[in-house]
């Protein structure tokens, strides 16, 4: 057994295109201020809290479906050309797709106001980049056009889009009323780069010629829109890289606006309802941006001499024709008209049964199990939780769906661990967990997706994990 | 700020489910693996697709052919810079040229089909010998590269010469409808991707 290409493997999925996380582990995982950031209804019963800078939150995942590095590389003996022709070119779907997110915030803080309400605020940067599996692009390439008389190529297969946003938030928590807990979340977005190329159609086709041996058609409707590249380009010749991701990650670049919305709702004593909608909005890309666009169509028998008129003109130039009529047919042009991109807005949803030993509350009230039938009108914190949880989130090809069952787990205040058992497109055997310590004011956490697949990171389609540290305090100013 | 944390709470950290969670999280991440992978394998992945298409169409009616009075009815050189685009030049491993003559005119034709360097020089040269109609189509495959002709020919072409040399007559005509010589080429060839 060798342990050594880890690196290899975190660089493959990493690089891979991503998808935005699906955080069902920290969802609800209310012991953790970063809780409010996937859903702002989150129950919570901090006075304050602080991230600590670049270290409060941390989360990459990967995926991919269909195929995994070990299907490639493991060391089995099978020739690697059989492999990636029958595994991935003729394996994978245009559903399958390989993707990865990132995000890391810079700070995060939040504070009670006098009526009970918490404030959240924070700035963070997110990268999320998802490709579907190009098949027919990936056949022509792999095997070319020979002896595919009559097949389409199709160029719809092409989904590509990665983005770099920077993220500046403000939201704010409140206890409507002892069963219903609400939140909203405004987002400043400062698109730092954006690629993305999703609605594209047309076909490639060889056919029999009418005239000659084989007729070549292309019918083109492709475009690729980009921000930010050009300028990176030149910051990346110039040295000037740093320069670039500040000022374009600071309002200097793409600006968009956006907002998270969600609630917790108890439907009795011990079980709760919430959801969330997170990331409803749109970014305007104005800054350094340019469309490709191929659109038209042709068809090509190669040469074309027909006497008598071929020879009007002895100095006539039949192959430079021919190039000049395909680009004119099917032309290429760059423009640099702005555009709007909107945000892959995510779904949470979850059903929670509370169960056990009723906790002591850390909140400096007169409430928790001894302090008499719903003190101060706040619901009780058990020690132990079931349920499930409903994950979607926009993409490309349709939303996508994930289900998880889960089960909380509170040692005292002092620790929490949530299991989570989720099905969705990349694997059916995800088991996570996450731990959440509070020592004095110190809150640390760690979660991970997929456990079973460290034993062999190549075998696995999915990988995932979140930590972060954060200073909590629960007594009045 | 944190008052209420009692020692029964530290107590229930070093529980089991601690060591459980910490293990399962911590050292599972730690200790993960990559298990028997051979990433060597990569250089010897081969990516060789094979594309085709129409190279020239030449059309050339009995009465252009009689029209003539020399015996050459046509003698062109076309540029074609197709293969000597350096996407292909440098990638190209193997192929077919393949070649299809019709003559449907009363009188007898030779053409031959030449491949020309940048400076015109001849690099390969094909030779069809058709006779009168009613005759079958013509079919001729050449192979390029391994164990057929130096694939550096098609590397090298810039440009194809076309001469046709009528014969018989000039002033026969054939009984049938839209009588012509056609004549069709294609190539077929593999590339190095990787």
């Amino acid at each position: 057994m060798s342990c050594r290409p880890i690196i290899f493997i975190i660089s493959v999925l990493t690089c891979t295109l991503v998808h935005c996380q699906n955080k069902e582990l920290l969802y609800d995982f209310t012991e953790i201020p970063q809780a409010l950031m996937v859903n702002p209804g989150a129950r919570n019963d901090f006075e304050w809290y602080a991230g600590i800078p670049t270290l409060s939150g941390i989360s990459l995942q990967a995926g991919i479906s269909g195929i995994s590095v070990n299907d490639l590389f493991a060391n089995d003996g099978l020739d690697i050309n059989d492999k990636v022709r029958d595994r991935a070119i003729y394996g994978l779907s245009t559903r399958d797709e390989q993707s990865t997110t990132f995000q890391l915030e810079f700070f995060n803080g939040g504070f009670r106001g006098k009526k009970n309400e918490l404030y959240s605020f924070g700035m963070y940067v997110e990268g999320d980049v998802i490709n579907y599996w190009p098949q027919d692009y990936a056949i022509l390439a792999f095997e070319g056009n020979a002896d595919q008389i009559g097949r389409r190529f199709d160029l719809g297969d092409l989904k590509v889009r990665g983005e770099l946003v920077n993220v500046f938030h403000f939201g704010i928590n409140k206890r409507l009323n002892n069963s219903l807990r609400v939140g909203i979340r405004a987002k400043l977005y400062s698109g730092i780069l954006d690629v993305r190329s999703a609605n594209n159609r047309g076909y490639f086709v060889t056919t029999e010629g009418n005239r000659n041996l084989l007729a070549n058609t292309i019918a083109a409707d492709l475009i690729m829109r980009t921000s930010g590249m050009n300028t990176l380009g030149e910051a990346n010749d110039d040295g000037t890289l740093t320069n670039f991701f500040m000022k374009r990650a600071f309002f200097g670049g793409d600006l968009g606006a956006g907002f998270d919305v969600g609630l917790t709702y108890h439907l009795n004593n011990q079980t709760v309802l919430t959801a969330s909608l997170l990331d409803i909005g749109f970014i305007y890309h104005s800054n350094d941006v340019s469309t490709y666009s191929l659109k038209g169509s042709a068809t090509i028998e190669g040469v074309d001499v027909i006497l008598p008129d071929a020879l009007s003109d002895p100095n006539r130039d039949f192959w430079q024709e021919l190039v000049d009529e395909v680009e004119t047919l099917v032309p290429f042009r760059t423009s640099h008209k702005n555009y709007i991109s909107f945000r892959p807005t995510r779904l949470y949803g979850s059903l929670r049964y509370n169960f056990g030993e009723e906790l002591p509350s850390l909140e400096d009230c007169d409430c928790g199990p001894d302090s008499g039938k719903g003190g101060a009108g706040r619901r009780a914190k058990y020690a132990n939780a079931i349920g499930g949880q409903l994950y979607m989130v926009n993409r490309p090809r349709g939303p996508q769906m994930a289900l998880t069952a889960f089960y909380h787990r509170n040692f005292g205040n002092v620790m929490a661990i949530k299991t989570t058992y989720t099905v969705d497109k990349f694997s059916a055997t995800n088991f996570g967990l996450g731990l959440s310590l509070q020592l004095g004011p110190i809150n640390a956490y760690i979660m991970s997706d997929n456990l079973f697949a460290y034993g062999n990171l190549a075998a696995s389609r999915y990988a995932s994990f979140q930590l972060g540290l954060n200073i909590i305090s629960w007594s009045r100013k | 700020m944190m008052s209420r944390i009692g020692p029964m709470n530290f107590l229930k950290m070093k529980t089991c489910a601690t060591h459980i969670s910490l293990l399962l999280i911590v050292v599972s991440m730690l200790s993960a693996c990559v298990k028997n992978q051979d990433f060597g394998q990569y250089d010897n992945l081969q990516i060789t697709p094979t594309y085709e298409g129409s190279i020239l169409y030449l059309e050339a009616p009995e009465s252009e052919i009689n029209a003539h009075d020399g015996s050459n009815f046509i003698s062109q050189i076309f540029n074609f810079d197709a293969f000597a685009e350096p996407v292909f030049a440098d990638r190209v491993l193997d192929g077919v040229m393949t070649y299809e003559i019709a003559n449907t005119t009363s009188k007898p034709a030779q053409l031959t089909f030449e491949f020309l360097d940048a400076a015109d020089a001849v690099l390969d040269t094909e030779v069809f010998a058709i006779d009168p109609a009613p005759t079958a189509i013509l079919y001729r495959e050449t192979a390029y590269g391994n164990a057929g002709r130096s694939i550096t020919i098609i590397t090298s072409t810039s440009s194809i010469r076309i001469t046709a040399e009528n014969l018989g007559d000039s002033t026969s005509v054939s009984s049938l409808p839209n009588a012509m010589i056609t004549f069709k080429s294609a190539a077929k060839f593999r590339i190095r991707v990787k």
